[in-house]
């Protein structure tokens, strides 16, 4: 170890960079992930699980409450008391503390109500209720006026389904629902303790509600079994590889430790490439000491002692170095890393309230211990894997071979010099191949740090498409102002003048206006594999007692489907444009063909399906009449006389929707699910279906508006309009544009860390390759050649290095880890569109600093030589 | 004709306490065509008088003349390129590009001079001469010691040049090997007109040469001593 001086540090500073790079990634991804679950928190509620009780139980359980296998950490209480149903749905609920903590219902201003009249709710429920904005007014609900005496910060759910006025506990309401809200011990597996709890108490599983996207992070179920995942996966006619992957994702957090398994095997390839090179050096060493009788086992462990001593010292400077270094990157970048809520904070009620989580703003670098452990542990055994690895490829030599050091370029005997000849290009082509399938190690390791930068730049890149999309379909935050009804009878509608008005108001733009309808289509021939996902939604009793199903078999082997009519604005229909799947989209081409744009459903895995059916195919739909107009209509199973049947060419297919109904198909369950839908212009509506009125109006605030007087405006003019609410979604897409800006840095972030350490890393390597062979480049000096000639073979040596490592991240990332990742954004991910590509410059840029890196690499050695006698250098 | 002069040339290793004096006032004239051994105990300067004549070191004082120029006065580039055109080193550790072949071992150095063809008669007429023609295609750790030595010859050879330096070249062989190497080196020195400079150790093998230059502790401790050439295989 002290006379390969060199080697030495070279094996040394590779494993202190991969140290810290598995340690600095992975406690960057831990503590993203701590800090989604914070966040998800923050938006969903600082609970586990809600269960339904009886009163008894109700009063009996406390926060603070250990059992047999659980500690109830928290328990919050909320009874809903009464409900009135007049204009809108609203619970009177009575909660304890804890609750609202867990909720993060808290009071913005005034105070929780303590006699019987007295209510306190957030700002979208009391602006919709029509309150004046004064403490102390009251407030007409059902049949009763009540005293507003708080304000509560809102819940975070974009859409606020349900409205909740909270009361005191001496409310006396006609009923009494009581539900627990559970927080266990996060340091234990929930899903036992629930197990246990519900146990304990008797309490049914099916009364119990998980809080599903926070307890995903805690191990909320239980996981099933790898070997029975993956033998689904395999055997079974519904599974394949992205059921693996997604079911891998779900119970056993595939992406942190799936990552933490990619780092691993980049540190050992790392590792053992330098190692590699050092031993190639020593070889003949390690063959004297066999003449002397050592034997090759001694050798493995004299090899093996000194990697893990290097390792031992290496390892835990590494991870502080990562660690250290990742913290201050976390730290100074701020609000990047803390997540959805981040950054944001409440700026006062509009008329209309905020619909606002505030973020905790608390930013904290975790480390990841166990990540930390696994890679000690995994790279102790590796590097033992290297030691006999390095042992066997000296045994399968003779003795008198390894004596001779690396004499695997031997078996090519073309004599260069017959020819006319660059005999220093020869010297460095044959330096680099004299062994190639060490050259092959170097340039893949090379490569890689190169390769998961571009990939992780394709995410970004592609991420930045998908959330922009999904903003506007999925999250419904296409516009800041929704107007929309709270109700799901089509008979309530926003009248055609009210949604002028709102259009002609100098303070909006982009307002949009839909028509909706719920429609069947007919005549569908085939289901193919997708009548288990009808079967499900016909089970589900809501749309049975509404709908009677969802997809409903003819007697003569057809399907009929209940469908989402949507009218959009000509605006609204060309953004759709970004949702293509197939066919063309132009409002002018739909009104003039009266054509029709289809929502294709998306399965699980992200594949996208429309009954066989492509753009140009004719499909029937058939709507309710509105003249005479009842709910029981909707199923679709009364005289043909109360039903418009037309036949509509499809112009395309899209993903998404933009403009989504609320309280239809979108219920329940499948409240916050893509509903498929078909899409025609509002003119087409009136024109085809007599619709002429708006169910819902999206709008945005035109630049230099005030976001209070807006919001005013709107409210005065649905005030006339039965069940209609405004909902502000200012804030929320705010928080969201926010958080996607976080996600991008945070990928971007770990791309440069992992671009850098890869450098770094490239630096080590050259840097070595050079010096390993010192004694040869002093005796070509010996020989005669000048400095400049001995820097520009030294240049060609990085360039073809460069040259060479370029072309392998081309093809590994073109030909493997691109189709991977269009797979795993496409399936796992479930991205829209994955179209964007790396851009060029990026693209080049790497391939460019690539080079650099690698000439600057080892021209600094070079420059080292020069400076040496050459004859202390031939005499090495 | 003097090609090599040295004048007071003094080389100092090391600084303060660390010093130490290699060589001291070393003044030594060598003639075209001479073959002169350079004798002394091990660390007695005498590889370190050979390097300082190569210009692969250079002396703390003192100036060195090769074929009247001054190596000292040259810069890196041209005293490389003078060195490149008219010495040629032989090492005792042969050392050859392990991952060139015989042949192009041999051609390595004319290829660094550029728009200078390689003359390939003339690579074979070395090889041949120095048996190793049959070996050309073979790397170095495939050659015995001897043929190392003998590609090593031919390597310092290929550039023709005025003067061989050669650092215990027999170091590493047997006696027979020593003999048959020694027999090349005269023969090469006659055929080319070269001037030969050989450090060894060994008393026998400097006695076969036209002069032996004797250096004990840094200086040149006695004059000329001139011995018939024998040359050919009956050396030693």
């Amino acid at each position: 170890m002290r006379y390969y001086k060199s080697q030495t540090a070279a094996i040394f500073a590779g494993i202190l960079l991969t140290a810290s790079l598995l340690a600095g990634i992975s406690s960057l991804i831990y503590s993203s992930q701590k800090s989604d679950l914070l966040n998800s928190k923050t938006i969903y509620g600082d609970w586990h699980y809600c269960a339904e009780t009886d009163k008894e139980q109700f009063q009996k359980t406390q926060s603070g409450e250990k059992g047999e296998g659980y500690h109830l950490k928290r328990c919050g209480k909320m009874e809903i008391r009464d409900v009135a149903e007049e204009e809108f749905l609203i619970y009177f609920i009575s909660t304890d503390e804890t609750y609202r903590r867990m909720a993060h219902r808290d009071l913005l201003e005034g105070t929780y109500p303590r006699r019987e009249d007295e209510i306190a709710a957030d700002g979208f429920v009391l602006s919709n209720l029509g309150f004046s904005g004064n403490l102390g007014d009251s407030v007409h609900i059902g049949a009763r006026d009540y005293t507003v005496t708080g304000v509560l910060k809102s819940e975070w759910a974009a859409s606020a389904g349900e409205m909740e006025v909270f009361v005191s506990d001496s409310f006396a309401g006609r009923i009494s629902q009581t539900f627990l809200y559970l927080g266990f011990d996060e340091d234990e597996k929930l899903y036992r303790q629930l197990d246990a709890f519900l146990r304990e108490h008797r309490i049914s599983s099916d009364a119990v509600e998980g809080n599903d996207e926070v307890t995903k992070y805690l191990a909320g179920e239980e996981p099933g079994s790898i070997y029975d995942i993956v033998k689904f996966g395999l055997t079974d006619e519904e599974g394949n590889f992205t059921y693996i992957v997604l079911k891998l994702q779900s119970d056993y957090n595939l992406a942190y430790n799936g990552m933490l398994v990619l780092l691993c095997l980049f540190s050992i390839f790392a590792v053992y490439s330098v190692f590699n090179i050092s031993v190639a050096k020593r070889t003949s060493e390690y063959g004297i000491l066999q003449t002397l009788g050592i034997s090759g086992k001694q050798i493995g462990i004299t090899l093996l002692l000194e990697l893990w001593m290097l390792f031992i010292v290496g390892y835990p400077l590494g991870c502080l170095l990562g660690n250290g270094f990742l913290s201050l990157v976390y730290r100074s970048f701020g609000g990047v890393f803390g997540g959805k809520g981040a950054g944001v904070t409440g700026n006062g009620l509009s008329a209309a309230d905020q619909t606002l989580a505030e973020g905790t703003n608390t930013l904290q670098f975790y480390l990841a211990w166990d990540a930390m452990i696994f890679g000690f542990v995994f790279l102790l055994a590796a590097l033992a894997a290297v030691a006999f690895l390095v042992v066997r490829s000296l045994g399968k030599q003779t003795l008198k071979e390894v004596m001779g050091g690396d004499t695997s370029f031997t078996a090519k005997r073309k004599i260069y010099a017959l020819h006319h000849v660059n005999m220093a290009g020869v010297v460095v082509r044959k330096f680099m191949f004299a062994n190639k399938r060490k050259v092959i190690g170097i340039l893949l390791s090379l490569a890689l740090g190169g390769s998961i930068f571009l990939c992780t730049v394709y995410m970004v890149e592609n991420l930045k498409v998908h959330a922009e999309l999904s903003l506007k379909s999925d999250d419904g935050l296409g516009s800041e102002y929704r107007i929309s009804l709270k109700s799901n009878s089509l008979k309530d509608t926003i009248p055609q003048a009210a949604g002028d008005k709102i259009k002609n108001m100098p303070e909006t733009k982009n307002v949009y206006p839909t028509k909706f309808t719920l429609g069947e289509v007919t005549r569908i021939e085939s289901l193919e594999e997708w009548d288990s996902f009808f079967d499900y939604q016909n089970a589900d009793h809501y749309f049975v007692r509404r709908y009677g199903g969802i997809c409903l078999r003819q007697e003569d082997g057809t399907y009929r489907i209940k469908y989402d009519v949507y009218g959009y604005e000509d605006g609204l229909i060309e953004q759709l444009n970004e949702f293509i799947l197939e066919g063309d989209i132009d409002p002018a081409a739909l009104k003039e063909g009266n054509k029709i744009i289809a929502v294709a459903n998306m399965d699980g895995q992200g594949n996208y399906y429309f009954y066989g059916k492509k753009s140009g195919d004719m499909i029937s739909l058939r709507v309710p009449k509105m003249d005479g107009y009842a709910d029981e209509l909707l199923k679709f199973q009364s005289g043909e006389e109360n039903y418009i049947e037309k036949e509509f060419e499809i112009a395309a297919i899209v993903s998404r929707p933009l403009a989504r109904e609320q309280g239809f198909l979108q219920e329940g369950f499948y409240k916050d699910s893509v509903m498929p839908g078909l899409i025609m212009t509002n003119e087409q509506m009136e024109e085809n279906f007599g619709i002429t009125d708006y169910s819902f109006i999206n709008a945005s605030p035109a630049e230099d508006a005030e976001a209070g007087k807006v919001s005013g405006q709107i409210l005065q003019i649905i005030r006339d309009v039965p069940k209609a609410v405004l909902v502000d979604y200012s804030a929320a897409i705010r928080t969201q544009k926010n958080y996607l800006r976080q996600q991008q840095i945070f990928f971007s972030g770990i791309a440069i860390i992992l671009l850098v350490i890869s450098l770094f890393h490239i630096v080590n390597s050259m840097n070595h390759t050079i010096l390993a062979r010192r004694r040869e480049y002093g005796i070509i000096r010996a020989m005669g050649i000048t400095d400049i000639g001995f820097y520009k073979m030294i240049l060609q040596t990085g360039i073809l290095y460069g040259l060479l490592a370029d072309a392998v991240i081309y093809y590994i990332y073109n030909l493997i880890l691109r189709r991977a990742m269009d797979y795993y954004m496409a399936h796992i991910l479930q991205f829209l569109h994955v179209q964007t590509g790396v851009p060029n410059r990026v693209l080049f840029g790497i391939m460019i600093l690539n080079m650099v890196i690698a000439v600057a690499a080892v021209m600094f050695p070079a420059r080292k030589l020069v400076r040496e006698n050459i004859v202390s250098e031939i005499t090495r | 004709m003097s090609i090599l002069e040295l004048r007071h040339v003094e080389k100092i290793y090391g600084e303060r306490e660390n010093q130490v004096n290699a060589l001291k006032d070393i003044s030594l004239q060598v003639e075209e065509g001479e073959f002169a051994a350079i004798v002394g105990t091990s660390g007695s300067g005498k590889s370190t008088l050979l390097n300082l004549i190569g210009g692969l070191d250079n002396p703390t004082k003192g100036e060195i003349f090769v074929k009247n120029r001054e190596i000292g006065s040259l810069s890196r580039k041209e005293l490389t390129i003078f060195r490149r055109r008219n010495i040629g080193f032989v090492f005792q550790n042969y050392s050859l590009m392990p991952v060139l072949n015989v042949y192009d071992n041999v051609a390595l150095p004319v290829t660094f001079d550029r728009g200078k063809h390689i003359n390939r008669e003339y690579i074979e007429e070395l090889l041949r001469e120095l048996g190793i023609w049959e070996k050309r295609g073979k790397y170095p750790n495939e050659l015995s010691g001897g043929q190392q030595q003998r590609v090593a010859i031919a390597r310092a050879l290929v550039n023709k040049p005025h003067m061989l330096l050669c650092d215990e070249p027999t170091g590493n062989l047997d006696s027979a090997t020593t003999i048959e190497v020694m027999g090349l080196l005269k023969a090469s020195s006659r055929k080319y007109k070269q001037t030969i400079l050989m450090v060894t150790h060994n008393e026998a093998i400097a006695q076969t040469c036209d002069r032996v230059i004797r250096i004990e502790d840094g200086r040149i401790v006695t004059g000329k001593r001139r011995f018939p050439a024998k040359g050919g295989d009956d050396a030693c």
